[in-house]
């Protein structure tokens, strides 16, 4: 059997593979279109009603704020939420999955907060801390428990004649910290980012929603709601719905492109 | 494989320096119990063994009678419960490059190349970038991987593995060579010539080489002298000495009779296990 054989056959299964996704959404369109005629109310807009409202939100904004100015505002927040978590669960994961006694300290802790929904703090940071910081800080939560779960997993996950291995070169428990623990648990700590930017990014769209002065995507479409503006409405969940993609798709392949560095596949 | 012409010299650490053939490594009444709650496991009772400098001493014995917790007493990664352990002079009570060691998992870091593998235990020494790379590529070439030195770990084949191990740990100029099962995860040709490569090695080099092996033809393949180990606790039964030339004659009678020996020493001390 030639190489040759192999790369065609994975050309033929990729575009294979994009066939379907092509047929499985336009099935989704076309379902979607007999739901919003059958149900003949205005909550449900067309297909063809919701992409123009697409296109002028795209090119015209909304209550005289450009598109780019929302999805900024959005990405923004999140991108110092998830710096926050990043700052913050990477360190600490490391040290506790390096400290057994540390981490029998803070374990019960962390086993208190880390249930607590992500959106149930938004209330709290919102009225209680400010309507700018809080939803970032509910990004944080957001991203921060499961990146910490992770990254602790990743250190105790370390193949022990790794450690021996150092050792027996002459490592320090500094040089077992910087050399063995936490390469070897990257991979790790990219998988926590990759889950983490997924519930963040869920998070996001609804802390912002208590925000009156914010221009984020969340503000955004609760206010068309608000105004029933189905079309606007639907075109923003298509909006929401490509950045989460986009934000996902972007960590998958971070996380892909990392562990192959790493040595792990 | 494993090819080059490197003199090595004796370790240049500590005050005393040992001829080939001189005491060297000292095991004394070395026991080890291994506690855990309530049950106890001994492990090791009472070994004791003088070994020269220069020698390869293989060490046969029943699967878990407590080989592996004898190499990594001497390596430091493990506290006896009593005895003293010495090499070239200092007591062996912490892991250090001066007893290198080989595992059979190879233990390498798979996010390094296989130069910067070599290169840790240097680096961690902080020997400055350029000697490190030199003395790196020298061993590099000694096991015979010259053309793979920057490849990344997962893209090498078994054999290819553990003679980064093996370059890994001699870099260093270890006093002893800690090996445990080395060639245990390979498949029998990869093997041979793996034993090949060691005996170049030793040809070359006055390197002391502790190896635990489960292969007793290995052992009688490689070995100045081989200690035959009871099951556990792990006693010595007997110590063989094999004066014979290297490389050696599978087939030759002398060979064939001591593996045979072997092998039934052991197969009585397996068919009293419990
Ligand atoms: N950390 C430990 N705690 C408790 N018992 C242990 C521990 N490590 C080893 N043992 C026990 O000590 C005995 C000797 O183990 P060891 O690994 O030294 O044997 P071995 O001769 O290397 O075995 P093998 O031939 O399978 O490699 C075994 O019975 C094992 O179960
Ligand atoms: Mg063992």
């Amino acid at each position: 059997m030639s190489f040759k054989y192999d790369k065609n056959n994975k050309y033929h299964r990729l575009g294979k593979n994009a066939l379907i996704v092509v047929v499985s959404l336009t099935v989704f369109v076309l379902a979607w279109w007999v739901v919003s005629i059958l149900a003949h109310s205005t909550v449900i807009p067309t297909p063809i009603k919701t992409f123009d409202a697409l296109i002028s939100f795209l090119q015209d904004g909304y209550l005289g704020i450009s598109a780019g100015r929302y999805i900024s505002a959005s990405l923004t927040l999140f991108l110092k939420g998830f710096l926050l978590a990043f700052v913050l669960a990477v360190p600490l994961g490391l040290i506790l999955g390096f400290s057994k006694s540390l981490n029998t300290f803070v374990t019960p802790i962390i086993e208190v907060l880390r249930p607590i929904a992500p959106m149930a703090w938004a209330p709290v940071f919102i009225y209680g801390i400010s309507y700018d910081t809080g939803p970032m800080l509910v990004v944080f939560i957001g991203i921060f428990f499961p990146l910490l779960t992770n990254v602790i997993f990743g250190v105790k996950k370390i193949d022990p004649s790794l450690v021996d291995a150092a050792l027996t070169l002459g490592a320090s428990k500094f040089h077992l910290f910087t050399k063995v623990m936490a390469p070897s648990a990257i991979p790790y700590i990219m998988n926590g980012i990759k889950v983490g930017l997924g519930v963040g990014w869920m998070c996001i769209v609804a802390a912002e929603m208590y925000n009156p002065r914010g221009f984020g995507v969340g503000y955004c479409i609760s206010d068309m709601c608000f105004n029933g503006l189905w079309p606007s409405t639907f075109a923003m969940l298509i909006i929401i719905a490509a950045l989460g993609i986009l934000t996902t798709s972007l960590a998958e392949y971070l996380q892909k492109y990392v562990s192959k560095r790493m040595g792990v596949e | 494989m494993f090819d080059g012409s490197n003199k090595e010299q004796t370790s240049d650490k500590g005050s005393v320096s040992y001829a080939e053939g001189e005491d060297f490594i000292h095991i004394e009444n070395l026991s080890k119990i291994y506690k855990r709650d309530d049950s106890e496991t001994v492990a090791i009772e009472d070994f004791s063994i003088n070994i020269k400098k220069g020698e390869l001493i293989s060490i046969v014995g029943p699967s878990g009678c407590g080989k592996t917790t004898i190499l990594r007493m001497i390596a430091g990664l493990l506290e006896p419960t009593s005895g003293t352990i010495t090499v070239a002079g200092h007591p062996c009570d912490k892991p250090g490059p001066d007893r290198g060691m080989v595992f059979q998992d190879f233990a390498l870091m798979p996010w390094r190349s296989v130069i910067k593998n070599v290169e840790l235990g240097m680096e961690m020494a902080g020997v400055p970038k350029e000697e490190r790379r030199k003395r790196a590529e020298e061993y590099i070439s000694i096991v015979g991987l010259e053309k793979f030195k920057d490849a990344r770990i997962n893209e090498l084949s078994g054999g290819m593995k553990q003679r980064v191990g093996i370059a890994r740990a001699l870099v260093n100029h270890p006093d002893v060579l800690l090996m445990d099962e080395p060639f245990g995860a390979l498949d029998a040709q990869t093997r041979n010539l793996m034993q090949a490569g060691l005996i170049k090695i030793l040809d070359k080099t006055d390197q002391t080489i502790i190896f635990i092996t489960h292969s007793v033809d290995e052992a009688v393949y490689l070995s100045d002298r081989i200690v035959v180990l009871t099951k556990r606790p792990a006693k010595i039964k007997e110590i063989i000495e094999i004066p014979w030339p290297r490389p050696r004659d599978r087939a030759s009678p002398d060979f064939t009779a001591l593996r045979k020996h072997i092998l039934d020493e052991l197969e009585k001390e397996n068919v009293l296990d419990d």
